[in-house]
């Protein structure tokens, strides 16, 4: 099994600017709208905290776990969970049971949309001006593990 | 090049006009002639206003309308652009525009706007709740009588979206303080002129937005390349790495340094404690990180607390500059957290902290000189170096409950008019406008830029004290500091470009540092437009024109480019340009210079040949359909013939 990559945040250098957001939804939707990116930024305390919020690419994906039709599924090159729109129905399962809402369905492509790292390269990692999105990649979990996860049972990579 | 690649070109396409007085509103589609002489931001802030703005109003009245205006970039990747507000002001009495980063005018684009005209008076307080499509006139209700931030909280739960973006006036827009601000979420403000009062006037508490739609591109790979030289022109600019460093707070000790701090209500331009209100006294008692206006890699908001003493717990950005100036040093105020103190109190309450700085200067030296007595009953002590002095005046002019309140409320200007005893000799002022934190008798250039600035005394409008005393050269020459010679040409320069760069619209940060040329490529990539070498200065130069001919109309008169007499008779006491000042002879040779280059006639009015040159003559008005409204869902055209 190859590494699986994710984004890792590091709040304390975000600074709210959403550049992350924009190329986001600019590569998803071919336009700028942060509201419709795969990620979010949650800004408090009179924008003095930024907390960029990314799909954990969890090894117990509840999005897939919960969609009817198998559409959400691992991709072997990069680890990521990904949709395949040609399946999806749009039923928004997937959003109703993400704990931190980062996936679900777009109203223009009435399909599900989540966070595919871009194939390997992240364009959020890529706009990022601070470094408070990085690209990682966890170690392949032990076998015993992922099977006590079910992580098997939706990996069809 | 020119043809269309993608069917989009960045704007929204159309204005939402909103009739507060009546309670509706429609869109009107983006005339094309607007866009191509016009572009956005300022340009179509200042066509709008001229064109929907009926002589002679007062600014306060129903018939001024309040213009929300976002430009082709605003919205998009294009690293630091901004908004702006435009309207005619309560503290001039001539155009005004105020521009504000944050997030609520990217918000105006994704909800399909590329602007909001707001015409007309509630009958009740009232607050507009904007999503795409759908426009609703809401009771301000709880959010009256409140301050702005607590507005901001009170409208974003009473519309349950805590994703939307929400600007607000606070107490003193809704009581009419004449240089009341609009409060942009958070940290940012269309800060001078008065606009929050124009606001307060509507009986419009806030506007909030929240809006889905996609803004779309003309050439998005060509776009990705031209923000990516756009951020290298940023990442190699010393400017805009103090700026990201430690935001405007490092301007504190280098005013101080070539003089130009205004120090006691502008009496002096240096102070031996200014370090104590720059980057170094705010290291230590203010940061604790940064934040960014959307879209913006500099990220020159230095977020933070005071975390000691009398005002621990207080969250706040970085004081800027001009804040740090006039409320700061300008009162012989030097402990930063009190400083951070009273400006969050102005970010409240809803007031532009450089005005109040001005007037609360002014009122202290009055006091001093015997010009205005302390009313019976007020305890605080109405002097230089006095914070709660001030707390007490800022609280007196934000909730004008009180013929001090009152009087100061207004500006230098009229207060001084009001009071007289000589107070007009200290009352720092250009067209009322209070003058900023970048006091001018040892860079006469700076001066002409406060006299001819088409909002009154503005730094932003040409910056020469970088060419006067920052080193900047003019066509490879070095510029002489005190010469009155080639200032008027170099600042007339300015002037045109950065009027140009208001149409995007741009932060003066990042134009620090993003060269013309990557301007051009945004633009045209984002637009498909393409242009010509000169084309953001031609652009600026027609803008500054229609913007002066608005001027004129209103009634100012040449009289009116003039500097305050502190600046003009009282050489300076102290620092690098003591025994300087700028004299009434300079003032007059600065002024015919800058109506030649200008091509105005004498009494700076512009002459038929150059509004001719700028395609001024036109006949054309941009037009929001019938008013009063239609009965009907309106589809009326605005396009000219």
């Amino acid at each position: 099994m190859a590494l699986q990559r994710f984004i890792k945040t590091n709040f304390d250098l975000c600074t709210g600017c959403s550049l992350c957001q924009l190329a986001c939804s600019q590569r998803l939707l071919g336009g700028y709208n942060p509201h419709r990116a795969v990620l979010k930024i949650t800004h408090s305390c009179e924008n003095l905290y930024h907390h960029p919020v990314v799909c954990n690419q969890c090894r117990n994906p509840y999005c897939a776990n919960v969609c009817p039709v198998g559409a959400i599924s691992r991709e072997a090159a990069t680890g990521a969970m990904v949709v395949d729109r040609e399946r999806c129905v749009g039923c928004n399962l997937c959003h109703r049971y993400c704990p931190i809402g980062v996936v679900g369905v777009d109203p223009a492509l009435k399909k599900s949309v989540k966070c595919d790292l871009c194939g390997g390269s992240p364009r959020c990692v890529g706009a990022c001006p601070t470094g408070a999105l990085e690209l990682a990649h966890n170690e392949p979990a032990p076998l015993n593990q992922a099977a006590e996860t079910g992580e098997g049972a939706v990996d069809n990579g | 090049m020119a043809e269309a690649r993608s069917g989009h070109d960045a704007y929204a396409g159309q204005f939402l006009v909103v009739d507060l007085t009546r309670q509706r509103s429609h869109t009107v589609p983006l005339p094309d002639w607007l866009k191509r002489d016009y572009v956005g931001g300022k340009g179509f802030g200042a066509r709008l206003l001229s064109d929907l703005c009926p002589a002679g109003v007062d600014p306060l009245g129903p018939e001024n309308p309040l213009l929300f205006m976002t430009g082709p970039l605003t919205a998009t990747a294009a690293p630091s652009m901004r908004a702006c507000v435009v309207t005619k002001s309560p503290l001039t009495g001539i155009y005004l525009d105020a521009y504000f980063g944050g997030r609520f005018g990217p918000e105006m684009k994704y909800a399909g706007y590329d602007g909001l005209v707001i015409l007309g008076r509630a009958p009740r307080p009232t607050y507009l709740w904007i999503r795409d499509a759908s426009v609703e006139f809401r009771p301000a209700g709880g959010a009256w009588g409140s301050d702005a931030l607590a507005a901001n909280a009170w409208i974003k739960a009473d519309v349950n979206a805590p994703e939307a973006q929400v600007v607000t006036i606070g107490q003193a827009g809704e009581r009419l303080a004449r240089f009341a601000l609009i409060c942009c979420e958070y940290n940012r403000q269309a800060g001078r002129g008065g606009a929050g009062a124009v606001m307060g006037s509507k009986n419009l508490k806030g506007v909030a937005v929240s809006g889905s739609r996609l803004v779309r591109l003309h050439d998005p790979d060509a776009f990705a390349t031209a923000c990516a030289a756009a951020n290298a022109d940023i990442l190699a600019s010393e400017a805009c790495a103090a700026l990201t460093h430690s935001g405007t707070s490092n301007a504190v000790p280098w005013s101080n340094t070539v003089g130009t701090l205004p120090v006691r209500n502008y009496y002096d331009q240096v102070s031996p404690k200014a370090d104590r209100l720059g980057d170094a006294g705010q290291q230590k008692h203010l940061f604790l990180g940064k934040a960014a206006c959307f879209g913006c890699p500099i990220r020159c908001s230095q977020m933070g607390a005071v975390r000691t003493g009398k005002y621990a717990h207080l969250i706040t950005d970085i004081v800027e500059y001009e804040s740090a100036a006039l409320m700061g040093a300008n009162l012989d105020i030097h402990d930063i957290r009190a400083v951070a103190h009273l400006v969050k109190l102005c970010d409240r309450f809803g007031l532009d902290s450089m005005s109040t700085g001005s007037v609360i200067g002014f009122a202290f030296e009055a006091v001093e000189k015997g010009a205005l007595k302390i009313p019976t009953g007020v305890d605080a002590d109405l002097r230089f170096g006095s914070v709660a002095g001030a707390e007490f005046l800022i609280r007196a002019i934000a909730f004008q409950d009180s013929e001090l309140g009152r009087l100061l409320g207004q500006g230098v200007k009229r207060a001084a008019a009001q009071l007289g005893r000589g107070s007009e000799d200290y009352a720092l002022h250009v067209k009322g406008l209070e003058v900023p934190g970048w006091a001018p008798r040892g860079t006469p250039g700076m001066g002409l830029a406060y006299m001819t600035a088409d909002r009154g005394a503005c730094h932003q409008r040409g910056f020469m004290v970088a060419y006067e005393v920052g080193g900047a050269s003019y066509n490879g020459h070095p510029v002489e500091t005190y010469a009155l010679e080639k200032k008027a040409e170099i600042l007339k320069g300015e002037q045109d470009y950065l009027a140009g760069l208001d149409t995007l619209v741009k932060c003066d940060f990042g134009a620090f540092g993003i060269q013309e040329v990557q301007y051009q490529r945004l633009l045209t990539a984002a637009t498909g437009r393409t242009v010509t070498e000169n084309f953001f200065r031609h652009l600026g130069e027609r803008i500054w024109n229609l913007t002066r001919l608005f001027n004129l109309r209103e009634g100012l008169t040449a009289a009116d480019d003039r500097l305050p007499r502190r600046i003009v008779a009282e050489p300076l006491p102290s620092g690098p340009h003591k025994g300087r000042r700028i004299s009434r002879a300079d003032m007059a040779t600065l002024r015919g210079d800058y109506y030649r280059v200008r091509g105005w006639d004498d009494q700076g009015r512009p002459t038929a040949a150059k509004l001719q040159l700028l395609g001024l003559d036109k006949k054309r008005r941009f037009d929001c359909g019938p008013q009063p409204f239609p009965d009907e869902a309106d589809t009326h055209s605005a396009d000219g013939p």
